[in-house]
């Protein structure tokens, strides 16, 4: 069995790197040609534009008869992306997966993915509800999370050492509603938590009123 | 006892009184009964069937699907099944209905009566009908049985049957590549498929019946089995990339029946691994391979009697024969022409195709 999909990975290694034109590449991490790293960049026009954004790969044991297995290494802000574990919501790398994709293919499709948000058939539920309730603010975090984790633009422009990163920008809310509460008495990071998890964005923010937060806070 | 005194019949919906089904029942028998040879079944009934039943109330969806979804979900769990099995007789799957639908009993007591007395099953995973119609077709190159003709008769048919074969797979190849399939992707696929057949006739391959049973045990190494059956779903793909306006009217969504394109239909109901095949994927598989097909309808569904002639059987089986036209200007390019006329016989029941033979055991 393995035989056969080591000549696969083989081909398909070669494949992708005598194509010079193409912005996606593999790489070994090991020496193991059945785990893998594939990059790619972020696609123009997008949040993610100007990352770098870099795929864990493992071939399984049946493989090309089993997807591939893929996941973020670097750290995505996407709908379909899970913003803890990397893990991936792409119908290709399931149920409609088919031995004529190659990891070169999926890759790209990845880089799609990028493009495309599918919001209700969402990885990251609370992601996709920051999608859904402002596209907007949910594009801001998607860029700031770029410059942070995938090296995209405007990390220059930050003050400070680069290890300091604004939370309140990284979770997607505005500075006055969590200061608002952290004066209140709460510790801050919780505070950045709560408003986290009950979206309040947009829209969404004169809906949930401040007994229902404090409620969450004290908790 | 008075008839009164019988207790009263249990309301009970009866798929067979709806009168868009029994429409397309009657379509089916006048145009593919088993005494007209109309070539090609047209597409058409199977493929409508979606958007009919999504105007049906849904009591009547649920006795409609509902032996089709025990069907399934007994085939799911059934993964210790051999990927093709060795022949049985067809008595072990009448054991099996014994107890369920009298419709399927007495349509397999009509397929016995006719001969039918084996069938080689395979696993039902989705990839079914193409691992069915890839075991009978090579098996149709080979001689059938060892009594009407002399062994060296028999082996020079099965070279000539086999080579071309051969050479005919090969050449297919160009056409995966002009619909955009990487060589990379198929050509393990297509190495393995030709490495099966040349090992049929290779010298050390031996007398018929154990290059029988040779084939069987390659067809349950799963990277040759499914890599066989990976390069007839290219076949199919590419068949219908190449030529769109013969399919694109009849790609529907399986679940939802919403028309679909010709490449998201190919990609998510004809490349995707364990995607089950339906009219328009054997249309066009029995088209590329330039095969014709014959496909008994185990349905367990009563023939109306206002629909068939008075003399013929209530529970007779509708064989559906896919037949090639290209066959005849082509006939020398490894056309699967059974070496005693039998040619491909593939058995479904709903949800599942296996395979049809007139001997018992291997």
């Amino acid at each position: 069995m393995s035989d056969a999909r080591l000549r696969r990975v083989n081909k398909e290694i070669a494949d992708c790197k005598n194509d010079k034109a193409s912005s996606v590449t593999i790489d070994l991490i090991d020496n193991s040609p059945f785990h893998l790293k594939g990059s790619f960049t972020g696609p123009e026009g997008t949040p993610y534009e100007g990352g770098h954004f870099e795929v864990d790969i493992v071939i399984p044991e049946s493989y090309p008869f089993q997807p591939v297995k893929m996941k973020f290494i670097t750290k995505v802000y996407h709908p379909n992306v899970s913003s803890a574990s990397g893990a991936i919501c792409l119908d290709i790398l399931k149920d409609a997966w088919s031995p004529v994709l190659t990891l070169k293919s999926t890759l790209i499709s990845l880089q799609s993915l990028l493009c495309s948000p599918e919001p209700n058939d969402p990885q990251d539920a609370e992601v996709a509800k920051h999608y859904m309730t402002s596209k907007t603010s949910f594009e801001e975090t998607a860029r700031y999370w770029t410059m942070i984790y995938a090296g995209g633009p405007g990390k220059e422009g930050l003050k400070g050492s680069p290890g300091l990163r604004d939370e309140v920008a990284m979770a997607g809310l505005e500075k006055a509603h969590v200061d608002k509460f952290e004066a209140l008495g709460f510790d801050r990071s919780k505070v950045i938590d709560v408003l986290r998890r009950l979206n309040y964005r947009g829209a969404n923010v004169p809906k949930i009123n401040d007994d229902r937060i404090v409620e969450e806070l004290l908790k | 006892m008075s008839e009164s005194d019988l207790p009263p019949q249990p309301p009970r919906l009866k798929s067979a009184d709806l009168p868009d089904i029994e429409g397309t029942d009657h379509d089916f028998e006048n145009s593919v009964g088993p005494d007209h040879n109309t070539g090609v079944a047209p597409p058409g009934w199977v493929i409508t069937e979606p958007t009919d039943i999504s105007t049906l109330p849904p009591s009547s969806l649920f006795d409609l699907t509902q032996p089709v979804m025990d069907e399934s979900a007994f085939f799911e769990e059934d993964t210790q099944r051999p990927l093709i099995s060795l022949l049985e007789p067809m008595t072990v799957l009448r054991t099996e209905y014994e107890n369920g639908n009298q419709v399927f009993v007495k349509q397999i007591d009509w397929l016995i009566d006719r001969g039918w007395v084996g069938i080689r099953r395979t696993r039902g995973d989705g990839d079914c009908f193409y691992r069915s119609l890839a075991y009978a077709y090579i098996s149709s190159l080979l001689p059938q049985s060892s009594r009407s003709q002399p062994q060296q008769q028999q082996d020079d048919t099965s070279i000539i049957n086999v080579t071309k074969a051969i050479s005919y797979l090969e050449s297919t190849s160009a056409l995966l590549e002009s619909v955009g399939f990487q060589k990379l992707v198929f050509e393990d696929f297509l190495d393995l498929f030709v490495g099966v057949l040349k090992g049929l006739i290779s010298p050390s391959a031996g007398e018929g019946g154990r290059v029988r049973a040779k084939l069987v045990e390659e067809f349950n190494v799963a990277e040759v089995s499914n890599s066989i059956v990976m390069y007839l779903r290219l076949l199919t793909s590419a068949e219908i990339r190449s030529n769109p306006d013969n399919y694109e009217p009849f790609l529907f969504h399986p679940e939802t029946g919403e028309q679909m394109n010709t490449r998201d239909f190919c990609e998510g109901f004809v490349e995707a691994c364990g995607k089950e095949a339906d009219h328009v994927q054997i249309t066009a598989l029995t088209k590329a391979l330039k095969v014709d097909i014959k496909v008994a309808y185990l349905d367990g569904r009563i023939r109306s009697p206002s629909s068939s002639s008075p003399s013929s059987h209530l529970a007779d089986v509708d064989f559906v024969e896919f037949v090639n036209d290209e066959g005849i200007e082509a006939g020398d390019k490894g056309k699967g022409k059974a070496v005693d006329g039998e040619g491909i016989i593939l058995l479904y029941r709903p949800g599942h195709y296996d395979i049809l033979e007139r001997r018992l055991e291997d």
